[in-house]
């Protein structure tokens, strides 16, 4: 795994900590460039960018994620960002969902829900912050198809958009994995969309739908 | 072209006249010779002919400028009652404003005369801005008072230009045909010299035309240096009145300098968020990723390794300790509360962290506005930053009077000089903007930086803002 980082007290703690955790780091990085080598040189399966990186301490490393994606073909790219732009998010989901997280830098503090995430995306899956989440469900225009939802099936959808698998969306909720299964087929029935089988894909699709 | 001598009334009533004259005064000096040359080349010279087609051109653009204005105020005066008055006034100004630029041109291509153009009319949009900004315009009516007061320069340039001229002509040629007509001068001045009754005819015939012939002589080469007195008077008016607005001109270098403190101010807050982002903050978000291993480790039941639970916190703690200092300089640089107190804690402070030494002498009566001591510390600090960094110094001062309204900071190093404005780096671009900012409250920023001398840095700041 690669970190790419500006803020080197932030990269000394990231390194420390996803060590610690059993995470093989090859290579800590600065800045966009360096990813870029990095990348080329050590071929990680997983690329832990902030977004916001020198120069122009805009969107450097966005742009790096998208084009890494379109070069390295199973890099799963988990961005960080201080702020969430809904901007960003659509940017980066524009083609697949798979092996794309986009966190806030506080996710940081919840450790164990960060490297959970880290490991969804490594292997290909999903990790949207709720907060995308919220942002997302609010802005819809499909508000009513939504208020329609019951209370747990909205949670289930939340928990489902973020790119959690049944598994887990069964574990934060506290119910069966059977439940799950039933409240997100009872959700793709309303929304009218066909139940696809992985998770991401069906991360894409209520996305899509959300913001049609 | 004037030696403004003050005090001498003697010689500055010399330098208006020569002024007005148009003498270049390195040229004539006070020679006879040099004089006499010219005066003996002066009817010859292209200037006089400039100023010859000046008056044939002007005049006649006078008039018409003149029917024009008194027209359209005329028509706009009755018509006032009616919407359509106050469309041809306006419509006046305009054209009058116009005209003004005609006489300009005329004046900066016959003349030499170089009056810079006054700002260009800009009108508040839709049909009524346009009315409005147009009767309220001071340069259109200032362009307008020129052509009316054009008309009785310009008749008078032609009475003296064309009666000493004519007269010229008219006496030099007199011998020749002189006697067969009345024995009268024909026109103007020399009417009033030589009329009927005063050196005419009878014996003294000869003599009468000889005095004739003189007196052209005498116009002829006079001539140019009458119309260019007469012009000289136009040239002034026309220099007040045709002039860019005073008025608008400050309006524009404060609207200069409004626009760069907004600048400044974006520039400076967004430079604060880069610095809570990348500092504070990120130290924050590796705090609680410290802690939150600790929590992780501490809720592990298995194996729990306190020194490594211990280091963490450690790690936790430090960082906390060293987002306290970063925020305390952040805020330090935003405003540094000393400042509350007065100017001279904060100076004394900033003089006693500076490495080199520096003295602080300090006398004000009247304590300016916090925001012209804010500005002023900035000032201070920057400079001082200058001097630690670039200037090789071993001992800096820093005095700070109050005189008349102004308070004036000195900061003065004994290091190597060359400090500049123009130059590119980091330490100019700090002088740069200290100097907008002592622009934009109408202060000054001086600089006097020999090579290898001391450097002494005056900022003139209004006591209040």
């Amino acid at each position: 795994m690669v970190i790419a980082e500006d803020s080197a007290i932030l990269r000394d703690g990231l390194v420390q900590l996803l060590a610690d955790r059993g995470f093989v780091i090859t290579d800590a990085v600065a800045d966009a460039d360096s990813l870029w080598r990095s990348v080329e040189r050590e071929r990680p399966d997983v690329a832990v960018v902030d977004i916001r990186m020198p120069p122009t301490f805009t969107d450097e490393g966005l742009r790096a994620a998208i084009e890494l994606r379109r070069h390295y073909e199973g890099l799963g790219i988990l961005l960080f960002s201080q702020y969430i732009e809904t901007r960003y998010a659509a940017e980066l989901l524009a083609d697949d969902a798979a092996g794309i997280g986009y966190l806030l830098k506080d996710r940081v503090a919840d450790v164990s829900d960060f490297v959970e995430a880290l490991r969804r995306v490594a292997s290909g899956g999903t990790a949207l912050d709720p907060e995308v989440v919220t942002q997302l469900l609010g802005a819809s225009r499909h508000s009513d198809s939504i208020s329609v939802l019951s209370v747990r099936e909205k949670e289930v959808l939340s928990l489902m958009a973020e790119g959690r698998s049944n598994a887990a969306i069964a574990l934060a909720l506290v119910i069966s994995e059977g439940a799950v299964e039933k409240h997100v087929a009872n959700i793709f029935t309303k929304f009218d969309l066909p139940v696809s089988q992985s998770d991401h894909r069906r991360v894409l699709a209520v996305l899509r739908f959300l913001d049609s | 072209m004037t030696g403004e001598r003050a005090g001498d009334t003697g010689v500055r009533m010399r330098a208006l006249v020569k002024e007005m004259a148009g003498v270049v005064s390195e040229k004539a000096g006070d020679r006879p010779r040099e004089l006499a040359r010219i005066i003996w080349h002066e009817p010859f010279a292209k200037r006089t002919w400039s100023e010859f087609w000046f008056l044939t051109i002007g005049t006649p653009l006078a008039a018409l400028g003149l029917a024009f204005v008194l027209l359209t105020i005329g028509a706009g005066v009755v018509l006032a009652i009616t919407f359509f008055g106050l469309a041809i006034l306006a419509l006046s100004i305009r054209g009058s404003r116009g005209l003004g630029g005609l006489h300009r041109q005329l004046a900066r291509g016959l003349l030499g005369e170089e009056i810079a153009e006054p700002e260009p009319f800009v009108h508040r949009p839709g049909f009524l801005g346009w009315l409005q900004s147009a009767l309220r315009d001071r340069t259109g009516w200032r362009s307008m008072a020129y052509v009316a007061s054009k008309v009785p320069l310009a008749f008078l340039g032609i009475f003296v230009g064309f009666s000493m001229w004519w007269d010229a002509f008219y006496c030099i040629t007199y011998p020749i045909w002189g006697g067969r007509g009345n024995g009268v001068a024909a026109f103007g001045i020399p009417r009033i010299v030589f009329g009927s009754g005063f050196f005419s005819g009878g014996q003294w015939g000869f003599l009468h035309g000889l005095g004739i012939f003189l007196a052209g002589i005498l116009s002829f080469f006079a001539a140019p240096w009458a119309v260019r007195v007469v012009i000289g008077l136009d040239r002034r008016v026309m220099r007040v009145l045709l002039s860019p607005d005073p008025v608008a001109v400050r309006v524009r270098s404060l609207e200069e300098a409004r626009a760069q403190t907004v600048d400044s101010s974006a520039a400076a807050m967004r430079r604060i968020e880069r610095d809570l982002h990348d500092g504070t903050q990120a130290q924050l978000v590796a705090l609680a990723m410290r802690l939150g291993m600790a929590k992780e480790k501490l809720a592990e039941d298995t194996q729990l390794d306190l020194d490594q639970v211990r280091q963490l916190v450690n790690d936790a703690h430090r960082g906390a300790k060293e987002a306290i200092i970063e925020l305390r300089d952040l805020a330090r640089g935003i405003h540094p509360p000393a400042l509350d107190i007065g100017l001279e804690g904060a100076l004394a402070t900033l003089a006693a962290r500076c490495t080199v030494p520096t003295s602080l002498t300090l006398d004000l009566g009247e304590r300016p506005t916090p925001a012209i001591e804010a500005i002023a510390y900035f000032c201070v600090a920057e400079l001082l930053a200058n001097v630690t960094q670039h200037a090789k110094a071993s001992r800096a001062s820093i005095t700070c009077t109050e005189h008349g309204g102004w308070l004036r900071v000195v900061v003065r190093d004994d290091g190597t000089g060359g400090a500049s404005l123009s130059r590119v780096g980091s330490s100019s671009s700090g002088l740069v903007g200290l100097t907008d900012r002592v622009h934009a409250v109408d202060g000054r920023l001086g600089i006097v930086s020999p090579p290898r001398g001391p450097t002494v840095v005056t900022v003139d700041l209004p006591l209040h803002a």
